[in-house]
């Protein structure tokens, strides 16, 4: 790799200047001097890697200037900051919503944030922000509804009025966390099918997805950052874009980099900006992104030459609803491609979320605007970080999991007599025996209110009335989750039990509503 | 195109002669496109396709008329939507839906018919993928 033009970079000498250390070096000067004139040799990554495998590194180095990388996902930290101009009489907007949707207020009185994951108060999880931004971008016309509380200086509560994006002083993309350089594969170890922001997933691990473009990615291709950084001009969902820092949770130090841009939404194309919905999850945004990386050094012709094969990450199970879920193993986007991954020693069905004809087709359309003298390169004006890493959060407050709630089972076994189980509930002051096995395994559940009705009726062994087909719970679940649970199957208690099945205690929704102060989440 | 249902339509040996197609087509205003015919004297099968939006009222005219009438489930995937994410890929049992070679994703009906599980509906985030009938 070549060191002497990453440390001109880092101590910030002026880049376009060929130094003397420096002799097989090309700078942007140079290759937008050719952009000029028509002759720049422009690749597209995915034409690079070839070149570089038939030919070499240094041949590629010699005949190519620049190469054009692309993506095309969700990303939900994405949005567009708006600004409506002023009415008559003002108003100095307090709520507001876009076709239904807020759309937030961060600033003075008439700037908007469309954020993308944001739903309509009337379709929620079927149209959003993003899709407020799509309509825009198209040339609908939206609904824009605002209220305020008055103010001398800006009179006007109320307003009502239709907007396209002629009428926008500023409609600019604007958005925190793109490009992640790579996702992790999800999977859902869990016996039901749950919806997350990775689409879909089967049960017992029957499918699995994954998001990224693998070595079309532009972050992949310049995981050093020598020309991605602050002030790169890049293509923003079909319009012109710029980098503007690294993105929130940039974490180049484990290989998950990010960038945050912005870019004139006006001239975007509807082709490469979509809104989208994730069933159960929400509304995002699929944005387009393709980045220019100048062949400046034989070292960046060694990292654009990265292959599929060579870009790992890990398989995830996401039917664990924890921050750190467990890793089932690891993949390269290779195979990720293939549509096959091994899971538990079983071949499963692998697709990406994100679009791998849209990537090629992004790459592909900056190099032509290249080619065709309408886009220049820029240099980045400061660096990301290469190597941090992001932190998880502080220990938020409160209660958060069924180990922080869970309590002793009074437990009894099939063969008991009636009466010595009543005898217990009623001593103990509790509503629910679990009924267990003789290795102390989960086998049912008594309550006292089937018990009392027994005796009434006078008859009846316990086993005829065990309720047998029992949810439970487990220690390190989030009791959220525990208390959906009890909610959608109408019950009171969930036993908790370890990995083999045995009885370690039990949950109650009374006890959680008491430590959660009520209400939270009835 | 506007959607459109296919539907069996079985005549008995009583009602195989009498002119019910054309009553029914006049009846609603609407087309009633026959896709494939196997009929005799003693009745038989017809496929047809309706479109979407009169399809309740045409069923229900062949149903008075004593004509034993099947929905067939179809998945409809619209391409101007689809961005060919592949989210629907690994979803589908039947590898219905699949990468092109261009990186589409395209949906094979042959592999579908029959199956329509629908499970690929709700994991489209473009809601390119219909469920009919
Ligand atoms: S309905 Fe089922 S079989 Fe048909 S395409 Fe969708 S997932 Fe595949
Ligand atoms: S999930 Fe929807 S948008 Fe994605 S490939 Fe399938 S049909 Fe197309």
């Amino acid at each position: 790799m070549n060191k002497g033009y990453q440390s001109l970079f880092k101590e910030g000498k002026d880049l376009n200047k060929k130094s003397s250390v420096e002799r097989s070096a090309r700078t942007i000067e140079e290759i937008n001097e050719k952009i000029r004139n028509g002759d720049v040799q422009v690749l597209s990554v995915s034409e690079m890697k070839e070149l570089v495998e038939s030919s070499g590194v240094q041949v590629a180095f010699k005949d190519v200037d620049v190469i054009t990388t692309g993506t095309f996902g969700a990303m939900c930290s994405s949005g567009a900051v708006i600004n409506i101009g002023h009415a008559d009489p003002p108003i100095k907007i307090e709520k507001a919503w876009i076709n239904d949707v807020p759309v937030s207020h961060p600033g003075a009185a008439v700037d908007l944030y469309i954020g993308a994951t944001q739903m309509s108060e009337t379709q929620p999880f079927e149209y959003g922000g993003g899709h407020v931004i799509e309509d825009l971008i198209k040339g609908k016309e939206v609904e824009l509804r605002a209220t305020a509380y008055g103010t001398d200086c800006y009179p006007r509560t109320k307003l009502e009025v239709t907007l396209t994006k002629d009428d926008l002083n500023q409609f600019q993309m604007l958005n925190f966390r793109n490009g992640y350089q790579r996702y992790a594969c999800a999977t859902n170890g869990r016996d039901e099918t749950i919806y997350t922001y990775m689409g879909k997933l089967l049960p017992k691990y029957r499918n699995s997805t994954y998001s990224g473009s693998g070595e079309l990615n532009p972050l992949s291709n310049d995981p050093d950052y020598e020309t991605i950084g602050l002030g790169t001009r890049i293509f923003l969902n079909g319009g012109v874009g710029y980098v503007i820092g690294e993105g929130t949770q940039h974490s180049p130090g484990n290989g998950f980099g990010t960038i945050m841009v912005k870019g004139d939404a006006k001239a975007m194309d509807p082709k490469f900006i979509r809104g989208a919905t994730f069933t159960n999850y929400g509304t995002t945004l699929y944005n387009g992104i393709g980045i220019p990386i100048p062949i400046l050094n034989e070292g960046i012709v060694h990292k654009v030459a990265v292959r599929d094969e060579d870009i790992y990450t890990n398989i995830v199970d996401y039917g664990v609803p924890r921050r750190d879920r467990p890793t089932l193993g690891t993949v390269n986007y290779k195979t990720l491609k293939s549509g096959r991954v091994t899971i538990d020693d079983r071949s499963v069905k692998v697709s990406s979320v994100s679009s791998l004809k849209k990537a090629y087709a992004i790459s592909e359309t900056l190099k032509e605007w290249i080619a065709e003298g309408r886009f220049y390169l820029t240099a980045p004006i400061e660096r990301q970080p290469t190597d941090s890493v992001a932190n998880p959060m502080r220990k938020p407050k409160g209660l958060a999991f069924v180990e922080d709630v869970v309590h002793d089972a009074v437990t009894c076994t099939e063969d008991e007599e009636i009466e010595e189980v009543a005898r217990r509930l009623i001593n103990r002051n509790i509503n629910h025996l679990v009924v267990v096995d003789a290795e102390g395994k989960l086998s049912g559940i008594v309550t006292s209110w089937d018990v009392t009705k027994s005796i009434a009726n006078g008859k009846g062994a316990l086993s005829d009335f065990i309720v047998r087909e029992v949810h439970s719970a487990s220690l390190n679940e989030p009791l959220e989750t525990a208390l959906r649970r009890m909610t959608e199957h109408n019950i009171s208690a969930l036993p908790v039990t370890d990995g083999e099945g045995r009885v370690t205690g039990i949950v109650t929704s009374e006890d959680i509503s008491k430590l959660l102060g009520g209400g939270r989440f009835g | 195109m506007a959607a459109s249902v296919r539907v069996i339509l079985r005549f008995s040996k009583e009602n195989v002669d009498r002119p019910i197609t054309s009553q029914v087509i006049l009846e609603q205003g609407t087309p009633v496109n026959i896709l494939s015919a196997r009929m005799n004297q003693q009745g038989g099968e017809i496929l047809v396709e309706i479109d979407a939006d009169h399809v309740e009222g045409v069923i229900k005219a062949f149903r008075e008329r004593g004509v034993t009438v099947d929905v067939r489930r179809l998945i409809e995937k619209d391409d101007d939507k689809c961005v060919d994410c592949g989210a629907c890929v690994s979803i589908c049992p039947m590898d219905a839906l699949t990468f092109d070679d261009d990186h589409s994703v395209i949906l094979l009906e042959d592999r579908c018919n029959g199956v329509t599980c629908g499970l690929c509906v709700d994991t489209c985030p473009q809601r390119a993928i219909r469920l009919i009938g």
